[in-house]
């Protein structure tokens, strides 16, 4: 038991296996006398290859793991994500503006005063994100985040990638390989060895026999193999408020070598569903995720069809191939279990509509990297620990995007009404709800400090979806009103400069191939 | 726009270059650009930081002449008031070009002497004139040339200098801020200049790869000529007359 913690068997070599890996690799010294670090990856299973967007916290990863932003960006296909545009999540209405952004960057001055409460009069001039943040007047243009003289990792505007999930599963494991010192097995796990204590002792593969290991991470996506198979750990289904479980998603040419390449994910609500949008620097990569209790494949199909039509012609978008994945929307019960605990898919899956699955891998792998139980007796605290984090990270996405649909005003669908229906919506969420008629969301909404969604996140969602939180009256003794007033001119100000200083992110991807970015 | 045209004594046999150096004719400039050979005759005038290319993101060499955009403390009396003159500001108004030849039927590149006509010291009636009566080039013209070369020369040498100091994480960014007599106060961004504490944990090895390629003294230079910030500062005082 108080043997130390020195081998780790990571199963699975897709996404969130060679992240993990390249996670703790980066952070601890990996040799065969301190700590091993080896990845069994079976060449008979495909990875999923979806997982395209990714959050600002992506770039602290890389950067921990010292790979160079431009070696990733021109391998993986990869362009800047500076947020999400909602369209078409109000009311679908084609007559009124019906889109809205939630961009990464916080809205300005946030440290020092909730800007929300000031907006509000002003909510029918100016929408909220334009008010507080740079960010989604420079989306809108399709400028990039950045300058090509701006350090790497650096920005203007915050942000994370899009990416090519295939592609980056293979960079990864390059550089884990390479330079971190992590040991690649091409095998096929054929059976899972129990120890005495009921933890798992080896796996057995097809042609390396059996390789032993003191904590086993289960990347194995939906199959879950160990957690899942081995442990029959349970999933909880969250069906009954997020509705989302198949999905169907498509790879599209763009028109010219030079076309412009969106720095946002399009997310495009439909009767049963909603569309997402991804431009990276190769293609575009379109999906739509569905409620089949609320439509039929084929109608889903044809709405992904019909969406692509406009921009890759009739021709194109009626004989693309599409690529069906089926998902159920749930999480384990617990995700570390024993010896062995889950990341990615394996630990659960919700729709992509906020990107948060690769969030949720990078999130997993720092804590139980920083946390690596230094032997087996320990490793029981830590687990519950984990879980317990886990757990609560897993309710407040569910809160989060669920928080998406409840602000609809969408009739065109039993979906839509049946979002609304307060027996799908979660008492968490009906709570914070209650409390933001009368207070924005702020500082108190977030009580841990690796939060995944900050509270400005919420205040893009409800005022960008019309929320309305009234204005009681102000008693306090200090009037901030000068300091937002000159906050939001500040905010008008330097959209304006960033706009004549940024290129478009077409134009910087280009530049970055030829010059690549500076270390500094 | 500039026009750049190939010199040649045809087109150009009656061209003049004036030699004063003002801000009517383009000299306004607040900074230029260095390189490593260059830095002992710099370091004697002006302080040696480093900053970047806009357009590539890539690091360079620069010689500073004044605090904000257009100002040049040296430009005095329609003069230039240091004993050396960058060759970078030098070389005005005249550029290096790359010419494709098929030279014994191999593609081959070339330097050619190219000349901005736009440049306001061009013209056909004061000056220096690029070529003597017959068409032969003047002392003036020819030395132009040998300034173009030893900056193309100078040019290479430092992308590989900076390349070498960033693998050593031997440039850090830092803001000048600087206070005129009058207690008013400028701050200058975007400037890097050598990280001292990286440069004295340098290992035995290191140091000595750099001082085969001569790069130590360059080093040194660069930190030394940060004194004359001062100097910079009291031209500034006296301009404005405080």
């Amino acid at each position: 038991m108080n043997k130390p913690l020195k081998k780790i068997i990571i199963v699975g070599g897709g996404s969130a296996g060679w992240l993990t890996a390249g996670i703790i690799a980066a952070e601890h010294l990996v040799d065969d006398s301190s700590l091993e670090i080896i990845l069994i990856e079976s060449p008979d299973v495909p990875t999923v290859g979806v997982g395209e967007g990714t959050w600002p916290s992506m770039r602290n990863s890389l950067k921990k793991m010292g790979i160079k932003e431009s070696d990733f960006l021109l391998a993986c296909d990869a362009s800047f994500k500076q947020g999400s545009k909602f369209s078409g999540w109000k009311n679908n209405n084609s007559q009124s503006d019906d889109n809205y952004y939630h961009p990464f960057s916080l809205p300005h001055g946030y440290n020092d005063i909730n800007l929300a409460e000031f907006w509000q009069p002003f909510r029918e001039q100016v929408s909220f994100a334009n008010a507080v943040t740079t960010q989604s007047y420079i989306c809108d243009l399709g400028l990039a985040p950045k300058q090509i003289s701006t350090a790497q990792y650096s920005f203007n505007n915050n942000y994370g990638y899009h990416l090519d999930a295939g592609k980056f599963s293979q960079f990864l494991q390059q550089h884990c390989i390479s330079k971190l010192g992590v040991k690649h097995v091409r095998d096929h796990v054929i059976n899972i060895n129990s120890a005495e204590n009921g933890d798992i002792a080896s796996l057995t593969t097809k042609l390396t026999g059996d390789i032993t290991g003191d904590l086993f991470i289960d990347c194995s996506g939906g199959a879950s193999l160990l957690l899942g198979k081995h442990f029959n750990v349970p999933l909880v289904d969250k069906s009954s408020i997020l509705f989302n479980n198949a999905a169907m998603a498509l790879h599209l040419p763009y028109p010219e070598e030079n076309s412009p390449i969106s720095s946002h994910t399009l997310s495009t609500a439909q009767s049963a569903g909603w569309i997402w949008d991804i431009g990276l620097t190769s293609r575009r990569g379109v999906g739509h995720t569905y409620s089949s209790a609320h439509t039929d494949h084929d109608s889903a199909e044809k709405a992904l069809r019909q969406y692509i039509t406009p921009t890759v012609g009739k021709k194109l978008a009626e004989s693309i191939a599409i690529k069906k994945i089926a998902v159920e929307p749930s999480h384990r019960k617990e995700f570390w279990h024993k010896n062995c605990v889950a990341v990615g898919m394996s630990a659960g899956f919700i729709e992509p509509l906020e990107a948060s699955s690769l969030a949720l891998v990078e999130l997993s792998a720092k804590m139980i990297s920083e946390q690596l139980p230094a032997n087996r007796k320990i490793m029981d605290i830590i687990a519950k620990r984990f879980n317990d984090k886990f757990l609560r990270h897993w309710q407040k996405i569910i809160d989060f995007l669920k928080l998406h649909y409840v602000l609809s005003d969408r009739v065109d669908s039993s979906y839509w009404l049946d979002h609304r229906n307060p027996s799908s919506i979660p008492d968490s969420l009906q709570e914070q709800l209650n409390l933001w008629q009368y207070q924005s969301p702020y500082h108190y909404d977030n009580d841990s400090v690796d939060e995944l969604f900050p509270s400005a996140s919420m205040q893009y969602i409800l005022y960008g979806m019309g929320f309305v939180t009234e204005n009681i009256k102000n008693t306090k003794r200090i009037n901030q009103s000068n300091l937002a007033e000159q906050l939001f001119k500040e905010n008008a100000q330097r959209s304006q400069q960033l706009a004549s200083i940024l290129s478009s992110n077409r134009a910087l991807i280009d530049k970055i191939e030829q010059f690549g970015l500076p270390k500094i | 726009m500039s026009t750049h045209a190939l010199v040649n004594n045809i087109d150009h046999k009656d061209l003049k270059i004036i030699t004063e150096r003002s801000a009517e004719y383009g000299d306004n400039i607040w900074y230029s650009m260095t390189f490593p050979m260059e830095f002992r005759s710099i370091q004697a005038y002006y302080p040696i930081f480093f900053l970047k290319d806009a357009n590539t993101g890539h690091f360079f060499s620069t010689a500073i002449f004044g605090f904000t955009e257009q100002e040049n403390l040296f430009l005095v009396d329609k003069k230039w008031d240091a004993a050396y003159v960058p060759l970078s500001v030098q070389r005005q108004p005249f550029l290096i070009g790359v010419q494709n030849i098929t030279e014994d039927g191999i593609q081959k590149q070339h330097r050619v002497l190219q000349i901005d006509l736009n440049n306001p010291k061009v013209n056909t009636s004061e000056g220096e004139a690029l070529f003597l009566e017959f068409g032969g080039n003047t002392p003036y013209l020819d030395n132009a040339a040998d300034v173009l070369e030893t900056l193309h020369h100078g040019v290479e040498d430092d992308k590989v200098f900076v390349e070498t100091l960033l693998e050593h994480n031997l440039l850090e960014s830092f803001n000048l801020d600087v206070e005129l007599n009058d207690r008013s106060k400028h701050q200058m961004i975007g400037f890097y200049t050598i990280n001292e504490d990286k440069l004295k944990e340098l290992s035995s090895d290191v140091l000595k790869s750099l001082h085969d390629k001569n790069y130590m003294q360059a080093i040194y230079m660069a930190i030394a000529s940060q004194s004359n910030i001062r100097d910079l500062l009291n031209r500034k005082n006296r301009l404005m007359n405080l």
